[in-house]
């Protein structure tokens, strides 16, 4: 049943699954600060590289991880076209006001290399964050998630929602699919080929009441279960899957820490102080 | 031994959504080191009793306390649910429910989380719980990958770190297997010894409890304690079938063969009971006429021939064949994951047989929908909860016919008929909601019924239901089958069950039918009983100590139990 999930729920054995929470996390979300500030190629390119070398070496179930690269990667050229449709000449102010027109097929619709440079780093930009994720989902475990988050102080019960939604997920799957058949039995018709798909929304909707009120039952249990072993006793609590930071993880702290600063640094000069915003184009 | 560790005082405990209390004139001391059994049918405020040791009262269940308890020294009202889970270790019933860890090893150390004990020292404490349980080797494991009973062991390794000086279980046997329950009695009991902490186990099935000693039962109805002493003294008594728990069926035997049962005698222990004085009676009685009871059995309905099934690469079923004839009580017995669940599915057509065929009626139906199949064979899902989506009972019924776009006039008929055989008919426009889970059982057999299958097939119709519910719905089947000649198949691990209310077992194991025959011939099998997780009834152990063969001795008390039940004899009531 879990393996239908993309996410591991027992960490894996490379050099990334042993990192700790904290660091995934921590870097996770400078990284995503990194990429969003930007829209320089020279700053995104060696993090494009990097996410997919990380990428490799986690040594992933590929036959799940392809569909998921083919939808983003679709999803988001089509996003590039449409900016494109919208206005072709979106590169000009970009890059600086020039206007190098390689094809024309219109008077309005041409394509100038400033605007493919501009489409070119907007799609490298997507993409490198959606591969960043990717290698962050793989690499970390619900339990390290909520570890990590714990450390850059969210509330721990915050944290516990995403332990407890990954563990539950696959019951309540299990659930709606018992409850699915013992309908169809009954005769609900669920079969695309038999049934309209308003029908059959409507006869989904059915199966909405049992399942909601297994879940509560459910529910009830599990709080009783936590309550019984004292959750939400104290402030503070610790992590059983966080474990001790090793040397790797000290690397990894102080490249955080130092592209933290340079995060910084460049929001401060290059997003807050300048009045135009200008990429970084080579052919001016 | 001497000193006490939960004390009750004039105690009494009344939820705030009810009027009345649920627990009333309570005075119970348990001492340190002793293993107590709280016995009592549902409802019986055996569990909110336990809830009241622990915390769950009134801290999570708002209620009213009148006065007093004090576990380890602390009254509960003035402690919190923290400070008791230091001292009180539970195991709820839910084995699935309470794993709230994504591995083994999360789930043990979750209570040191919250404490905020370090990692450091978290592992070895980790390790040496899951050592106590046998689990040592799983920590990596997610739960989804373990039995009713590991999960179990999990739970307890979870809840007896550190000071913890009582645990409770509650409700320890619902959803395991014979010989699951069996290991975790004898678990129980391990820690009981070893371990040394006072034992609590709330429990309806004292028989299997009864597998390993206990120092005391105490004995509930309607919210009061009504035995409080050592397990011989009851068992000689009548108050059990008073109160509506089973006996254990060589203390029926013996009590239907007329034996004068004393309290002194080691009764609660088949092995170790001085059976001379009983030898006679019991042996007299085993000669006893009893009209041997032929089922109403017609032409063959259901032909399972070959059957192989898988869901990925390892097959579930392999090479499954056997026969059900019409108007016959068919249990599938197996361990859980033996195939019997699946075996049911492939009836039922929700999955397909990757080889071989099965026939109603001598036609081969897989290449009907799974629509088409339930009007011939119905399907009865054990939580009735997962079966009611309408408001009214009525509505709950008709659902079926209606969905299958029937005139108003035939399903009428259709639903009046169904009502009519579950004794539902006058309570047509009830709510659903407002019915007790023995009726909205019915309302599910009923909504099942209303198509007129010749076969109903029922997964664990009286899990988690105390003696006098699962009596009222295992003599509703009966008369279902007795009356309307319904044939019906039983998905169970309840050997009592087995015993009492089938004419035959089929019993799986490992993907195969191990076992195809009367259900006193099986449980008289010692190769079979191992291979498919069962375990011998104390009838067997009786009828070995008396020097009867176990099959006919079995089958004779079948008989007779069964004759004193059609009869109306007041011997279970």
């Amino acid at each position: 049943m879990e393996n239908r999930l993309l996410i591991n729920l027992i960490p894996g054995d490379t050099f990334l699954h042993r990192l700790t929470g904290k660091t995934k996390v921590r870097t996770f979300i400078i990284l995503l600060v990194y990429i969003i500030m930007s829209f320089d190629i020279r700053l995104i390119m060696p993090l494009f590289i990097l996410s997919i070398i990380g990428l490799v070496s986690l040594r992933p179930n590929w036959k799940k991880v392809k569909y998921f690269i083919i939808v983003i990667t679709v999803v988001n050229l089509l996003n590039i076209v449409l900016f494109w449709l919208a206005d072709p000449d979106i590169g000009s102010y970009w890059c600086g006001g020039g206007n190098t027109v390689l094809v024309s097929l219109t008077e309005r619709l041409f394509l100038s290399a400033e605007t493919l440079w501009y489409l070119s780093v907007r799609f490298i930009k997507m993409i490198t964050s959606f591969m960043v994720s990717l290698v962050f989902i793989l690499s970390i475990t619900p339990s390290e998630m909520a570890a990590g988050l714990y450390s850059i102080k969210v509330p721990y019960k915050i944290c516990t929602i995403f332990s407890i939604a990954f563990r539950y997920i696959p019951d309540i799957a299990r659930d709606y699919n018992n409850i699915k058949v013992s309908l169809q039995t009954r005769g609900v018709e669920l079969d695309p080929k038999k049934a309209s798909l308003k029908s059959r929304l409507k006869q989904n909707a059915l199966i909405l009441v049992p399942l909601i009120i297994t879940s509560f039952e459910r529910v009830g249990n599990i709080s009783n279960a936590m309550d019984l072993r004292g959750y939400g006793r104290g402030k503070t609590r610790t992590y059983y899957s966080e474990h001790e930071e090793l040397k790797a993880d000290k690397v990894f702290k102080a490249i955080y820490i130092i592209l933290l600063l340079f995060c910084a640094y460049w929001i401060i000069t290059q997003n807050i102080m300048p009045q135009d915003f200008r990429m970084w184009y080579p052919f001016v | 031994m001497s000193t006490p560790i939960v004390e009750f005082k004039n105690f009494g405990f009344r939820y705030k959504t009810q009027t009345s209390p649920t627990l009333h004139d309570i005075n119970l001391t348990i001492h340190r080191g002793e293993k107590v059994l709280i016995l009592g049918p549902s409802g019986s405020g055996k569990s909110t009793l336990a809830n009241c040791i622990n915390g769950l009262n009134p801290f999570s269940y708002d209620g009213v306390i009148t006065g007093s308890c004090k576990v380890a020294g602390m009254e509960t009202k003035n402690a919190s649910i923290f400070a008791l889970s230091k001292v009180v270790g539970t195991v709820l019933q839910d084995s699935d429910a309470q794993f709230v860890g994504l591995s083994v090893g999360e789930d043990i150390a979750f209570a040191l989380e919250n404490q905020g004990i370090p990692r450091k020292e978290m592992l070895p404490m980790v390790d040496q719980a899951a050592r106590i349980v046998g689990m040592e080797d799983f920590l990596l494991h997610v739960p989804y990958d373990l039995s009713g009973g590991q999960k179990q062991k999990v739970a307890l390794a979870g809840v007896m770190h550190g000071d913890v000086e009582l645990l409770i279980f509650d409700e320890p046997l619902a959803s395991l297997d014979p010989r699951m329950g069996m290991t975790a009695v004898e678990l129980i009991d391990r820690i009981h010894r070893v371990q040394n902490k006072t034992i609590l186990i709330i429990e309806h099935r004292l028989e299997d409890v009864l597998h390993r000693h206990v120092d005391r039962i105490v004995l509930m109805n309607e919210g009061r304690i009504v035995y409080d002493g050592e397990p011989d003294r009851l068992l000689a008594s009548d108050l059990l079938t008073r109160h509506g728990i089973r006996e254990p069926l060589y203390i029926m035997a013996m009590k239907y063969a007329g034996c004068e049962l004393e309290p002194g005698q080691k009764l609660s222990d088949i092995h170790e009971l001085d059976l001379s004085p009983f030898e006679e009676k019991l042996k007299k009685q085993h000669l006893a006429k009893v009209d041997k009871y032929v089922p109403k059995i017609g032409e063959e309905i259901l032909k399972v021939e070959n059957v192989t099934f898988a869901y990925g690469k390892d097959p579930v079923l392999k090479d499954v064949s056997f026969t059900i004839k019409r108007g016959e009580k068919v249990a599938f017995v197996g361990k859980n994951g033996a195939g019997k669940s699946t075996m049911a599915k492939l009836i039922c057509g929700i999955e397909r047989p990757r080889e071989g065929r099965i026939m109603l009626n001598g036609a081969d139906y897989t290449s009907l929908s799974i629509k088409e199949i339930a009007e011939k064979v119905g399907y009865v899902m054990q939580n009735p909860n997962q079966m009611l989506v309408k408001d009214m009972i009525k509505d709950e019924v008709e659902l079926a016919m209606l969905l299958r776009g029937r005139s108003r006039k035939e399903i009428d008929e259709a639903v009046k008929k169904a009502l009519k055989m579950c004794g539902l008919w006058p309570m047509r426009n009830w709510p659903v909601s407002a019915v007790s889970y023995g009726q909205k059982k019915r309302v599910t057999i009923a909504s099942i019924l209303v198509l007129q299958p010749d076969i109903i097939i029922l997964d664990e119709p009286t899990a988690g239901q105390d003696f006098r519910h699962y009596t009222e719905i295992m003599e509703f089947l009966d008369e279902l089958n007795r009356e309307y000649g319904i044939t019906i198949v039983f998905i169970t691990h309840d050997m009592h069950l087995a015993i009492q209310y089938t004419d035959r077992a089929v019993v799986f194991a490992e993907g195969e039918v191990v076992a195809d025959d009367s259900v006193y011939k099986v449980l008289s099998d010692d190769q079979v009983i191992n291979r498919a997780n069962l375990k011998q009834t104390s009838l067997y152990t009786l009828a070995m100590r008396l020097g009867i063969e176990p099959e006919a001795y079995i089958e004779h008390f079948i008989n007779y139990e069964r004759m004193v039940r059609d009869h109306g004899k007041p011997a279970a009531d």
